[in-house]
């Protein structure tokens, strides 16, 4: 599976998945998964091009947003075609971070909670 | 029908699967029902090698007409997926723990699940809603 990431000017990372996210495919990104969690605050994950996904691809995923969520950061993710999208709802991972039906949508709504954060310390 | 046996280690699930998917393109199945297959014969393979400590696993796959079957065979440990519980998170926080979802999913993802402990090997048999994939044009046809 190929990963590519980027970073906006506001400061959300975008990591954008193709591929199969299936054993080989979540031993191929666990790694770069890790050191994401521990350095992004706001996290996009678009999944619009992953064509499959399975118990240990929702791992990788839950192990990011526990990481991210203990640190205070932010995450969402994008595009789940039908099938992705029924195994992340099916494991419940719906409940823990938003899913949304494209990246900009998503970016969107983590910048928003950010500022809502950032006003209620205020 | 077409059946393989595989030894039990995760670099043979990455070949089951790839098996696998040449079986469900031959079969000519839908997207939904091979997404389906897939999915099961990850979760099954990897439960068999991890937790039931499988030596090999053979798995068969076959049309029927109400949908297609999956038969998954291991020497591993008794384990009945179809009694297992359905684990999902609930809720956001960052207090929760991983894994589990395999035997869920598995339920999930098929229509009925027949299982039998026997000769020292689990036998399970999955049904899958979903036939072959619509030929092109069929819609503008009928």
């Amino acid at each position: 599976m190929e990963m590519k990431v980027t970073e906006t000017a506001e400061g959300v990372t975008h990591v954008a998945l193709d591929g199969r996210f299936d054993i080989a495919g979540a031993q191929a990104v666990d790694g770069p998964f890790v050191e994401l969690a521990e350095k992004a605050n706001l996290l996009v994950i678009d999944l619009s091009k992953v064509n499959f996904l399975a118990s240990l691809g929702v791992r990788t995923l839950m192990v990011t947003a526990r990481t991210m969520i203990r640190r205070g950061g932010y995450i969402a993710v994008a595009g789940a075609e039908e099938g992705v999208e029924k195994v992340l709802r099916l494991t419940g991972f719906d409940e823990l971070v938003g899913l949304y039906p494209d990246s900009g949508a998503a970016e969107h709504a983590l910048l928003e909670r950010a500022k809502e954060y950032a006003n209620r310390k205020a | 029908m077409g059946s393989r046996e595989f030894p039990g280690t995760l670099e043979a699930a990455c070949d089951a699967e790839l098996w696998v998917a040449g079986e469900t393109g031959a079969l000519g199945l839908a997207g939904d029902a091979t997404f389906a297959i897939n999915l099961c014969v990850e979760e099954l393979f990897l439960n068999a090698v991890r937790h039931g400590h499988a030596n090999r696993a053979t798995i068969s796959i076959w049309a029927e007409p109400d949908g297609p079957r999956l038969e998954f065979v291991d020497d591993g440990r008794p384990f009945d997926p179809t009694a297992a519980p359905v684990k999902r998170l609930h809720g956001p926080g960052a207090d929760f723990e991983i894994g589990g979802f395999g035997a869920g999913l598995v339920q999930k993802f098929s229509r009925r699940m027949t299982y039998l402990r026997d000769d020292g090997v689990n036998r399970l048999v999955l049904e899958f809603d979903g036939g072959r994939a619509a030929p092109a044009g069929a819609a503008a046809a009928g």
